[in-house]
């Protein structure tokens, strides 16, 4: 995929989100770039390293874990539902392997957005 | 001034007794800064959290490296980047107790099936 | 009426969870093992001692390839060369040992006279020790040379931790053990549990992560990672580093109560050490 399509992909979704852009107010100036940024995080080893566990789009040699992520707008009912899962996934299943990247502060909190960004795009 | 003062000092010290001067020079800035106490009372404070982690079993990875990072960001007078540290490692010190204490009763996962 | 229905099911829910939280040590490996045959119905109870070429078809043809030329072959040689040489006092292993080499399959037992678990490795530097001979490191180097030795001669011995009744300490070093495996530990909140029973089989970026039945047989381990030989001991050290947990010290208390329980959990499984792995 060639990044203009990506910004493409990203200005539609944008759109369509705009009903939550008072829940996010930066998505759409800066999401791009939060999106990339996020996408880094998320396949960095030392940061997210979210590949160890789920496929996602870009990404190479994938665990398989934890579900694919993809579709995330429907698996989700919003960013911040989605942040929680992220921030401490054993609020909603105590026997869960996600580590709590919020709550064990793996993650920034600002370093956490930028991931739900990026997530919120597949 | 001053502070040239004592920079050339601890150079100076450095040079005269190698390992033996950061313990000095750590002394010294005490003595003449509160910015420098107030650091290794945090200092102090985290390596309280790691031994209290450490007393349940909870004790993080890093900790103990974050401490001597800070200890030696102390010496050269990095107040900022040692305070970041033990501030760091203090919390998660706080984190590995709470983790290590909320697991106290073992709990057999579900998936096992007696 | 109701109240009081709710809380007689909250109590039978409670006494389930204690029951299995203080199962005897056989409903404990009864459950372990009936885990693994319910997750992978097509392997043999036999193959869990190969580890993760037990259920990797990929990984095990690499693993065959190595075995045919094994990497730990000049190790059991050094650890034979160790075993016959005479200490400084013209004593040998075999004065400590006398039904030895083949003596890991009794290995961890229970120490009744000193309340604790004795591992092989300990056993070999008490006796070191009573024979005026400096004691080997419990993670890298020469220690591994004997274990090789040791582990290859007691091929096929199979898995029999026993604790004993009479003594309620050897019961509860077990359960320290236990609550071992299955307590989330380091920044990253991982139990052993996590991964080599919840996710065993499953891929970790490219690595499949091995069930811990037959976890303990292979040892000492020849890893291509580490190019030598290395003791169990060694492994779980790097396991609590990767979740972000400060390892606790070869053969403390910690990891020998663990190798009490993980060791038991596969009784019944043939010795197979020397191994060789990714």
């Amino acid at each position: 995929m060639t990044i203009s399509t990506k910004l493409l992909g990203i200005a539609s979704a944008g759109v369509l989100l705009a009903g939550q852009l008072a829940l996010a107010p930066v998505a759409s100036a800066s999401g791009p770039s939060m999106v990339e940024e996020g996408k880094n995080i998320a396949f960095t080893r030392k940061k997210g390293n979210c590949l160890a566990c789920h496929v996602m789009a870009g990404g190479k040699a994938a665990g398989n874990i934890a579900p694919p992520l993809g579709a995330m707008q429907s698996r989700f009912k919003s960013k911040a539902e989605l942040k929680a899962q992220i921030a401490d996934a054993t609020v909603k299943n105590p026997e869960t392997s996600m580590p709590p990247f919020g709550r064990h502060k793996i993650l920034s909190d600002a370093e956490i957005d930028k991931v739900v960004e990026f997530v919120w795009s597949l | 001034m001053q502070n040239k003062m004592i920079g050339y000092v601890m150079i100076l010290a450095m040079l005269l007794f190698g390992g033996l001067s950061t313990v000095q020079a750590a002394d010294g800035a005490k003595a003449t800064n509160p910015e420098a106490a107030k650091v290794e009372k945090m200092i102090a404070d985290a390596d309280k959290a790691r031994k209290k982690a450490a007393s349940v079993e909870g004790e993080w990875r890093d900790v103990g490296k974050m401490l001597k990072k800070a200890k030696a960001a102390l010496a050269k007078g990095d107040y900022k980047t040692a305070k970041k540290l033990a501030a760091k490692a203090k919390s998660q010190g706080e984190m590995g107790y709470k983790q290590a204490v909320a697991q106290k009763d073992l709990k057999m996962p579900s998936y096992l099936k007696y | 009426m109701k109240h009081l229905l709710k809380k007689i099911a909250m109590l039978a829910v409670a006494g389930g969870i204690a029951a299995s939280a203080q199962a005897s040590p056989e409903a404990d490996r009864e459950a372990f093992q009936n885990f693994y045959k319910n997750r992978f119905a097509s392997v043999p109870m036999e193959e869990y001692p190969n580890g993760v070429y037990s259920i990797d078809p990929v990984g095990r043809e690499n693993w065959e390839a190595i075995e045919e030329f094994p990497p730990y072959e000049p190790f059991i040689d050094e650890g034979q060369a160790m075993w016959e040489k005479p200490f400084a006092n013209g004593k040998t292993y075999k004065d400590c040992f006398a039904d030895g080499p083949a003596i890991a399959g009794i290995y961890p037992l229970w120490d009744k006279k000193n309340g604790m678990v004795i591992t092989l490795p300990l056993a070999l530097n008490k006796c070191r020790e009573a024979n005026g001979e400096k004691p080997l490191k419990y993670k890298k180097g020469s220690i591994n040379d004997i274990l090789s030795y040791i582990a290859y001669e007691s091929r096929g011995q199979k898995t029999n931790v026993i604790i004993p009744k009479d003594d309620p300490r050897a019961l509860a070093a077990y359960e320290k053990g236990k609550k071992f495996y299955y307590t989330r530990r380091g920044q990253l909140n991982f139990s052993c549990a996590n991964c080599h029973l919840q996710n065993a089989g499953m891929n970790i970026r490219a690595d499949r992560l091995g069930p811990a039945l037959g976890h303990t047989t292979h040892f000492p381990v020849y890893r291509s990672k580490w190019g030598t030989v290395g003791t169990l001991h060694r492994r779980v050290t790097g396991c609590n580093k990767q979740v972000r947990a400060k390892p606790f010290k070869a053969q403390g208390e910690q990891y020998r109560n663990l190798e009490y329980f993980l060791t038991y959990m596969s009784n019944g499984l043939e010795l197979n050490g020397p191994g060789a792995r990714k």
